[in-house]
């Protein structure tokens, strides 16, 4: 295996999503929220009227006659009666009427009602769509507000590439363009997955949390894990081989879409600054990566999961966070921060090993995985937290300096 | 300069009309997007009643609401008006689409025009500033 290079990348956020732009997002996206939510409420009335008139048209048929009080014009009544109660001029649609009993009028009636139903679910998906993408939005604002820098870090390796996190820094899986269209569709399913198999490679991770620092981004096991064929207890490997081979799997689960994404991020990673990856070591801390990587990679994948839409990866990414240790201050600088750029969104964290080894002996670097898995275990509904959070659970480890730079 | 200004004038009066004939296009794509949701909306509502028509007896009576008149009509004629109908409704759609299609690749090639224009100005007004 060669050196890989490690060449990174120090991008503001704020260049990356102007906070203007971002703010005009979050509020289209507020307002097709609200309209849906307008919708949504018409048709739950639209269904309650419903069931209301089945229920009358049930009650009618007792009686022979009905003795009621007829509306006549705008504002009078007669007393008269209501006859042949069994009989109903139903409406059928486009001016189509039809004579029937009050029994085939019910059938009707719930037939409508059915359709209806499945209306508002239809919608209530739409819903949580765009409150996903609104968080994320919000998220994004918040980030750029706090002058959050991402830093990309490239491996070059042979056969693989990761991109490690700074722990200050969000992880951002490299965004790629065309993924994002392609992905959308099969995404919302993957994501899903991913999200589970996020929380698994946590558990996961917290029973080995006892390994030790690495800084090795879980970047590069986030890809391979992002497939949800990862089943086997891809944790377990230690061999870079063995990790190797998991990123393989999982990018050959990958969805095509998120496949073009996967290369992307590898040419991304070109930048690597000098570090040399670390890709053929400690077997300890591959352990951790193992499971810290697999973390990654779920959150990663999620992103791609998303239809093109920044949120998801950002939350992903964020949960990825976790996997940045710091190697050193120069390392720190090197962090690669797979993020995906905003309007790429989905795309594939490359695992980006972080030359741990070589600094491990020499620096002294803060552990980040097990800082991350913590923060992973928040998952992702904290995403937006995550960064705050690494930050947070950096107090257990020796104190990085991203821990001091980090409000 | 002079003569530079005056083509930096053409240049400009050439990006407002190009801008209002994408304003323009937009309104339309606009509009087909309304009429489109009408007739799916239509459609969706005609298939349902073409759905409640087979699940009637023979001797039904079926009505038709023409106006303030409601007219009795013969199962087989209404089933027979309301397939008619969607046959209508769908082929009206692929128009639609059609010409959406259309008016979407005027408007990117018009904004791709407008770009062009701008860069020209943009380089002009390099130029004149340079000068």
């Amino acid at each position: 295996m060669g050196k890989p290079e490690v060449k990174g990348t120090v991008t503001s956020l704020s260049s990356m999503f102007p906070p203007e732009e971002v703010q005009k997002a979050a509020k289209m996206v507020e307002g097709k929220l609200s309209e849906k939510q307008n919708e949504m409420n018409q048709l739950k009335e639209f269904i309650a009227d419903n069931a209301s008139l089945i229920n009358l048209v049930q009650k009618l048929p007792d009686e022979l006659h009905h003795d009621i009080m007829v509306p006549f014009g705008k504002a009078a009544f007669f007393p008269g009666r209501l006859i042949h109660t069994n009989e109903f001029l139903v409406l059928l649609g486009e001016s189509y009427y039809a004579d029937r009993t009050a029994k085939q009028t019910v059938e009707i009636l719930k037939r409508r009602g059915k359709s209806l139903v499945s209306k508002v679910d239809a919608l209530k998906a739409g819903i949580q769509d765009l409150k996903a993408e609104a968080s994320f939005f919000d998220s994004t604002a918040s980030e750029v507000a706090e002058d959050l820098v991402e830093i990309r870090e490239y491996e070059e390796d042979n056969s693989t590439e990761r991109a490690s996190q700074s722990g200050p820094v969000e992880l951002e899986s490299p965004s790629v363009a065309e993924a994002d269209n392609k992905v959308s569709s099969s995404e919302d399913d993957e994501y899903a997955r991913l999200m589970s198999r996020l929380e698994e490679l946590e558990k996961e991770e917290l029973a080995a949390e006892d390994d030790g620092e690495n800084d090795e981004d879980e970047d590069a096991n986030a890809n391979a894990a992002e497939t949800e064929t990862e089943t086997d207890g891809d944790e377990d490997e230690l061999t870079e081989a063995a990790f190797h081979r998991k990123k393989d799997e999982g990018y050959s689960s990958l969805d095509h879409g998120q496949r073009s994404l996967e290369s992307q991020p590898r040419k991304q990673l070109q930048q690597s600054k000098g570090k040399d990856p670390m890709n053929e070591e400690m077997p300890t801390k591959y352990n951790h990566q193992g499971l810290t990587n697999q973390l990654a990679c779920t959150g990663l994948t999620a992103e791609p999961v998303t239809k093109g839409e920044i949120s998801h990866s950002r939350i992903i990414h964020q949960d990825t966070k976790m996997l940045n240790p710091p190697v050193n201050a120069s390392v720190r600088s090197e962090k690669a921060r797979s993020k995906q750029n905003v309007h790429d969104s989905s795309r594939n964290e490359k695992p980006v090993q972080t030359p741990k080894s070589e600094f491990d002996s020499s620096k002294a670097f803060t552990g980040s995985i097990i800082e991350h898995t913590e923060n992973l275990e928040k998952k992702l509904p904290e995403q937006k937290t995550t960064s705050s959070q690494s930050s947070d659970s950096k107090p257990s480890k020796p104190v990085s300096r991203f821990k001091m730079q980090r409000k | 300069m002079s003569s530079s200004s005056t083509a930096l004038r053409e240049l400009q009066r050439d990006l407002e009309n190009k801008a209002n004939d994408l304003s323009k296009l937009q309104k339309d794509i606009a509009k087909n997007h309304q009429v489109r949701k009408k007739y799916t909306i239509q459609l969706g509502e005609n298939e349902l009643v073409l759905k409640e028509l087979d699940l009637l007896n023979e001797d039904a009576n079926v009505y038709k609401l023409i106006g303030p008149v409601l007219v009795k009509q013969d199962l087989a004629e209404a089933n027979a008006n309301v397939r008619k109908r969607i046959e209508y409704i769908s082929a009206e759609l692929k128009r639609l689409d059609g010409s959406l299609q259309d008016l979407e690749e005027k408007q990117h090639s018009k904004r791709e025009a407008i770009l062009k224009v701008q860069q020209r100005i943009q380089s002009h007004q390099a130029g004149k500033a340079k000068a």
